[in-house]
């Protein structure tokens, strides 16, 4: 299982490695208790079908976070990839119909600002906060100039499909998210770039001297979470049927706290893509697990804040921390 | 484009040709020259300030002040806060610098507070404002004449009574609904959560609100409460009330995954054009149109008049100072009418579509 935690040497690595699975279960059962509609096929459905977008978002957050970055240009690439899959289905605003082939180009769109955001990054050595928060203002605005504030209406019902189809009983979204989550465990587990991701992320200068090529791998790992958040904003614009420069708000919170609740560090080198399936679940569960209890609306945010608060507390390694900054 | 004179705009008859050669070429030479040409018919600034173009309302408030402005042959410029109050006064305050004052602007305040500053500043640089939606309760026009305009807002409790009572009628009348807030202090919020109050308790007991959730007028959180309200309450869910259509948007898609969509009727407010369309759909029961083209329009028109001397202002009454416009409701019987008749601006007729004196409710 490679939910272990890598490079942990503490004495109750192993336990904490299995926190999020615990907390996971534990919410389940809770909710299950109050709501015995929780756990049935349906619900279950519905969960994983609200878990899609986060998923396939979280796949990619998740290499940049191991590498001991971040990444804030999530909600721009989402807008971007959003409106242009729009504008190219059957729509009504323009002209064009390329069908299912508009869904490739959507994604390279992200890969491309990802590839922005690596080069930008390394080349210029900015910071990734700063970096990614400006290629994601910069998103939404260029999602806004497409389409001059107005929504784009999808008509394309083949292209919908990809959100409302459904193969064995089961939503495609929750398919395609499936899919995204085998190729980032495969990127992790099967390929170099992934050894190399946790690499950099434990210690840079070490990897450095190892002859690991760190901006390459940056560079590179940067523009497979924007091919990510690309496939998140095609199934976002197929989920809603339309596509504007606001579609992706409240992504990016959601996405870094199903990282960190996932057991994967903000510092770096300690976690995994199969973390973040944990911490998306997670999240999904408790915010449909509070609805289904009947949590008062602003208790419920007062839980999500604590969420986190106790998750990156679980999952930090003390012991490989000289400050706290 | 009538009033345009080639030779004063001082483009030349190769350009011109240039121009008539293809017509992109034309697009691009013989806009910026045309509006050069009309600013020169007068010398005052027109502005709308907004929070942002990225949403279909404020981009139609911004058409429609620029459609006054084409009207006149005025200057226009775009204003846009971003949501951060700091940036909305600050280029407020350079548009009023850089024309010496002589600004008219209509400004959707990004905070209520900031509309007694923005109020101050255009008063003391000799400029005329009116502010739409958010202000103080305690600042009122007439107390900054001739400066400040005007006040204009729409009222959301009896429109969101309106779409409620049209919800209930799409299931018979008797059953449970559930609701989905806005950002619960704005303004609008807590407004139509009261009309929506009003109507249930008109209903005598037969509508009951299952449950009440704020979504903060997003779209994604309104679809994941919405999946887990039909777990939790299942078919008992006759109707779905939403505070923007937006939010009621992202519901309606979560209706749809579970194939509900027309099934269970929604209502939402603003008149975004994808509710607008899922009402001829038969998927939503209504919405409310709130005509942002004709306060885009209007906040502009109603002080050029007075800057232009054509009325006074200080000697107008209060129901003219501080007013709210014309909802539209658009239901499976009217979208019809809506859509063969979107609303004209008539920008002559200063308080056509006014409806009567702002209420405060505190």
């Amino acid at each position: 299982m490679a939910l272990a935690v890598r490079t942990s040497k503490a004495g109750f690595a192993k336990w904490r490695a299995w926190a999020p699975l615990a907390v996971l279960a534990g919410l389940c059962i809770l909710v299950s208790l109050f709501n015995s509609n929780f756990l049935t096929v349906s619900n279950s459905l519905r969960l994983l079908n609200t878990a899609a977008i986060p998923l396939v978002l979280s796949m990619g957050a998740t290499f940049i976070i191991l590498m001991g970055s971040i990444d804030l240009s999530v909600e721009g690439v989402i807008a971007v990839t959003a409106v242009t899959v729009s504008l190219l289905v059957a729509n009504d605003l323009t002209g064009y119909d390329y069908g299912l082939w508009a869904v490739p180009v959507a994604i390279i769109a992200g890969g491309l600002l990802g590839l922005l955001n690596g080069v930008l990054h390394v080349r210029l050595k900015t910071p990734s906060f700063m970096t990614t928060l400006g290629v994601g203002f910069a998103g939404v605005g260029i999602a806004t100039a497409m389409l001059g504030g107005q929504t784009v209406r999808i008509s394309d019902q083949t292209f919908r499909a990809l959100s409302l189809g459904r193969v064995g009983g089961v939503p495609m979204a929750i398919w395609i998210a499936l899919a995204a989550v085998i190729v980032a465990y495969v990127i992790q587990e099967r390929t170099r770039i992934g050894r190399w991701v946790y690499a950099i992320g434990t210690d840079e200068t070490t990897a450095r001297q190892a002859g690991i090529p760190i901006e390459r791998t940056r560079i590179l790992i940067f523009s497979l979470a924007g091919l990510f958040y690309g496939l998140g904003g095609v199934l976002s614009a197929a989920q809603f049927g339309q596509g504007h420069a606001l579609i992706s708000q409240g992504r990016l919170f959601t996405t870094v706290t199903a990282v960190v609740v996932g057991g994967t560090s903000l510092s770096g080198g300690v976690g995994s893509v199969l973390n973040s399936v944990v911490g998306v679940l997670i999240v999904v569960v408790l915010a449909n697990g509070m609805v289904l209890m009947g949590v008062e609306p602003y208790i419920q945010q007062g839980v999500q804040g604590l969420l986190i608060i106790v998750a990156v507390a679980l999952s930090l390694d003390r012991s490989r921390l000289d400050v706290v900054k | 484009m009538s009033k345009f004179d080639w030779q004063k705009s001082g483009v030349s008859r190769r350009a011109l040709l240039k121009g008539v050669a293809g017509l992109g070429a034309a697009g691009a030479l013989g806009l910026p020259f045309a509006r050069q040409a009309r600013a020169e018919e007068t010398t005052w600034t027109l502005a709308n300030s907004m929070r942002s173009l990225a949403n279909p309302y404020h981009a139609a408030f911004a058409k429609g002040g620029e459609e006054f402005a084409k009207s006149i042959g005025a200057k226009y410029e775009q204003l846009v806060t971003e949501g951060n109050s700091q940036k909305g006064m600050s280029d407020i305050r350079a548009l009023l610098q850089r024309t010496g004052g002589k600004l008219i602007l209509n400004v959707d305040p990004n905070d209520s507070p900031d509309a007694r500053v923005i109020v101050e500043v255009v008063q003391k640089a000799g400029g005329y404002v009116v502010t739409q939606w958010n202000k103080p309760d305690d600042l009122h026009p007439w107390d900054h004449n001739p400066s400040y305009v005007a006040h204009m807002s729409f009222d959301g409790v009896p429109a969101a009574k309106t779409i409620a009572e049209a919800l209930f009628k799409s299931f018979g009348g008797e059953g449970g609904i559930v609701a989905i807030g806005g950002i619960l202090s704005n303004v609008p919020a807590i407004e139509r959560k009261l009309g929506l109050d009003q109507a249930i308790e008109a209903s005598g007991g037969k509508v009951k609100l299952l449950d009440f959730q704020p979504a903060d007028w997003n779209e994604q959180k309104a679809f994941e409460i919405m999946q887990a309200w039909i777990t939790r309450f299942g078919d008992e869910i006759k109707g779905v009330f939403a505070a923007n259509d937006g939010m009621g948007v992202g519901a309606l898609e979560a209706l749809r995954q579970n194939g509900l969509a027309g099934k269970v009727q929604v209502v939402g407010l603003d008149g975004i054009e994808a509710a607008v369309a899922a009402v001829e759909a038969g998927e939503f029961a209504g919405t409310v149109a709130w005509d942002p083209m004709w306060t885009g329009g209007m906040g502009l028109a109603i002080p050029y008049a007075v800057a232009t001397g054509k009325i006074d202002i200080a000697k107008e009454p209060k129901e003219h100072r501080e007013f709210y416009g014309t909802a539209i409701i658009v239901t499976k019987d009217t979208v019809a009418g809506y859509r063969a008749n979107p609303g004209k601006v008539d920008f002559n007729d200063l308080w056509g579509k006014a409806t009567g004196q702002i209420q405060y409710r505190s």
